[in-house]
């Protein structure tokens, strides 16, 4: 962390935030009158507006400063607390969370990482100030393909002039301050691009204009717009880090914000499901209530599996930048990869069981489809599935070779979800090509331990399946050859790369459970065993559950998410009080 | 890489020089007489999927610690050759 002197903002609200301290100042979502309830936000998304009541709230407790690191003045220590914090946001309004303020946290991880002293100050001063920076790497043509993008620094005297569009930027326009991805230099190759940071009162009036604001089926509130520039001069001390060391910087800095991605997003599944219990519960039809029926009961049980899967993935994901740091070039997009696609899949099968419930915009439940829309994105936002899965692959092969199934397991408190973490390092983040998979490792411990002969009961027999799965990857990805793992990589070797992101949430559930024992839900015989069904459905080959296995396991979990929807308890891992 | 294994490289100029340029060869699908170690890899297509393979092959091969973006860098096979010599002779020296 840095070490320098905190900002003229003194007087900010000292205590760190917490999920619990965020669901408190969020209130109960079905209370009427509630400024930032059910009702309001579905109106604001009906307007296309921010949720104006909860920026204030947010204002009030200046979640900004949650973005900028002790040193600096904010209240940033620990990316699994921050997590915590906004998926408690994104429970509520997802709109809310994004268009608040997790663009800038993206925009400024960039300073965090490479800016220099000066850089950091100011970007901390305009957080704890109230303002927003915005992430201007976006070019709609270029989509995720970054090194092909075509907005032009050239040098200039002692700065740079600037000319290009940036396209589709949330809160381009309200942000104060921007952190910019730009051409420098004309070769080929990864050395071409640099990141500059801009505060756009000093930008030159005559240099820039900005673009009408784009509209979108989902997350309708985010504010997203445009910027053209034209020969807009900016002085030299505007660049981050060296000239050409965009990328970098990129694939240093956002192993952060794609790791927590899905920690964040998941909080809007608690809410999906909760809706589904409450309308399957509530509403009659054929005799009983929809929840009598197995088909309801076993989708809410495998959407509730589901979302502790994720839960476990991106848990683990965000510890390890602080305890693993030099494997998340890797986790960071398996999981940005798996959870987001998980999620999409789970809120697809609960749209099932709510019918016309699901898609109307009035009544009830009317908020299960605007958070269904605002979910659409979540799988190419911040690195598309393409991009994660050709992150990944390159990677595989050496992991393979000299870490799968030889290697130890992480620290144990990668592992255990109440232990504190370090502090975070953010020099310790690397490009790529790691060479330990301490996730990896715990699965190939627990796989050798479950060999002992007689070990048929299923979690033993799930456990082997996985190790089997591992051995078999490492075969396959260990024979690699360079021309699979580029871009234009056939599609069998995506797919490895797509298996081991399936293994890599495995291995996640099954170390935190050892790790939480008796804190995880339903014992090994529920909770963990659905996680590894579902996980085990998403891999080729026939499942390991009996379907008397499966079908007690399923009830299980159906009556363990009745009751947490009963006694208002979160459906994630830490099963924490909420007002509702 | 699989056609890779327990392969002995002369840690000379030539030695190295010559391995690299047998990988890149085999990675761009050339004979090794046609690529040509003054071209910058970049420009030859290998992108950065290359560049990290490359580096893994020469960290593990040749046993020397490699910075992953050390190929955006030290772009032709003829600086490339001259920087991992130097780092062979710094972990032989150490």
């Amino acid at each position: 962390m840095d070490a320098e002197k905190t900002s003229p903002h003194g007087g900010l609200p000292g205590a760190a935030l917490t999920g619990s301290a965020m669901d408190a100042l969020l209130g109960d979502p079905a209370e009427e009158t509630n400024p930032v309830g059910r009702t309001a936000v579905l109106a604001a998304d009906e307007r296309r507006e921010m949720l104006a009541e909860g920026e204030k709230l947010l204002d009030a407790v200046v979640l900004n400063a949650e973005f900028v690191p002790a040193g600096l003045g904010g209240r940033f220590t620990s990316v699994p607390r921050l997590a915590e914090v906004l998926r408690a946001v994104w429970r509520r309004d997802p709109s809310l969370g994004a268009g608040y303020g997790f663009s800038s946290f993206l925009a400024a991880v960039n300073v965090w990482c490479a800016g220099d002293a000066a850089q950091r100050r100011h970007t901390a001063d305009v957080l704890l100030g109230g303002d927003r920076v915005a992430v201007a790497f976006h070019e709609l043509a270029h989509g995720n393909d970054f090194a092909q993008a075509e907005f032009q620094a050239r040098a200039q005297g002692g700065g740079w002039q600037l000319t290009g569009r940036k396209e589709t930027i949330a809160n381009l326009c309200r942000a104060r301050a921007l952190v910019l991805f730009a051409r420098t230099g004309a070769a080929v190759g990864s050395r071409s691009h640099s990141e500059f940071l801009l505060d756009k009162a000093e930008l030159p009036a005559a240099g820039w204009c900005d673009l009408p604001r784009y509209h979108t089926s989902g997350m309708r509130g985010l504010q997203l717009g445009g910027m053209e520039f034209t020969d807009c001069p900016i002085p030299g001390t505007a660049l981050i880090g060296a000239p050409g060391q965009a990328v970098e910087i990129a694939l240093r800095a956002f192993q952060i914000t794609r790791s927590m991605f899905p920690a964040v997003c998941v909080g809007s599944l608690d809410t999906a499901l909760r809706i589904t219990l409450d309308c399957a519960l509530e509403r009659r039809l054929y005799g009983g209530t929809v929840a009598d029926i197995p088909f309801v009961r076993s989708t809410v049980a495998r959407a509730f599996a589901d979302l502790l899967a994720i839960d476990a993935l991106a848990s683990v994901g965000v510890r390890a930048l602080h305890l693993a740091p030099e494997s998340t070039a890797v986790y960071a997009s398996a999981s940005k990869f798996l959870g987001p696609r998980m999620m999409l899949d789970a809120f697809e099968d609960l749209r099932a069981v709510l019918g016309a419930q699901g898609y109307l915009r009035q009544g009830p439940h009317a908020l299960f489809q605007k958070l269904f829309r605002d979910a659409a994105p979540i799988t190419f936002t911040h690195a598309s599935r393409g991009a994660c899965l050709s992150t990944i692959l390159p990677q595989l092969p050496r992991l393979a070779r000299r870490s799968w199934l030889s290697g130890p397991a992480g620290p144990a408190d990668l592992f255990d979800l109440d232990a504190p973490v370090p502090p975070l390092d953010f020099q310790r983040l690397a490009v790529g090509m790691p060479t330990t998979d301490g996730v990896i490792g715990a699965l190939a411990e627990m796989a050798e331990n479950v060999r002992a002969p007689g070990r048929e009961d299923p979690l033993s027999r799930l456990v082997a399946r996985f190790g089997a799965e591992l051995g078999e990857l490492r075969s396959r990805c260990a024979e690699l050859s360079p021309s699979d793992l580029t871009m234009d990589a056939p599609a069998a070797a995506y797919e490895l790369a797509e298996r081991y992101t399936v293994v890599l949430a495995a291995a996640c559930a099954l170390a935190v459970w050892r790790a939480g024992g008796e804190r995880h839900p339903g014992r090994p015989d529920a909770g963990l065993l659905g996680v590894l069904d579902r996980l085990c459905g998403r891999l080729p080959g026939a499942g390991v559950l009996t379907a008397t296995e499966r079908a007690s396991v399923e009830a299980q979990l159906f009556d363990l998410a009745v009751a947490r929807f009963t006694d208002r308890a979160l459906f994630d891992l830490t099963a924490r009080p909420i007002p509702g | 890489m699989a056609d890779n294994e327990s392969i002995v490289i002369e840690r000379t100029p030539e030695g190295v020089g010559g391995w690299l340029v047998d990988r890149v060869a085999f990675y761009l699908k050339l004979t090794p007489e046609e690529v040509d170690p003054q071209i910058g890899l970049a420009d030859y297509g290998l992108d950065s999927v290359y560049a990290f393979t490359l580096c893994a092959e020469i960290e593990d091969t040749l046993g020397v610690p490699v910075e992953p973006t050390l190929i955006w860098d030290v772009d032709t096979l003829a600086a490339l050759t001259e920087h991992v010599m130097a780092l062979v002779a710094a972990v032989e020296s150490a």
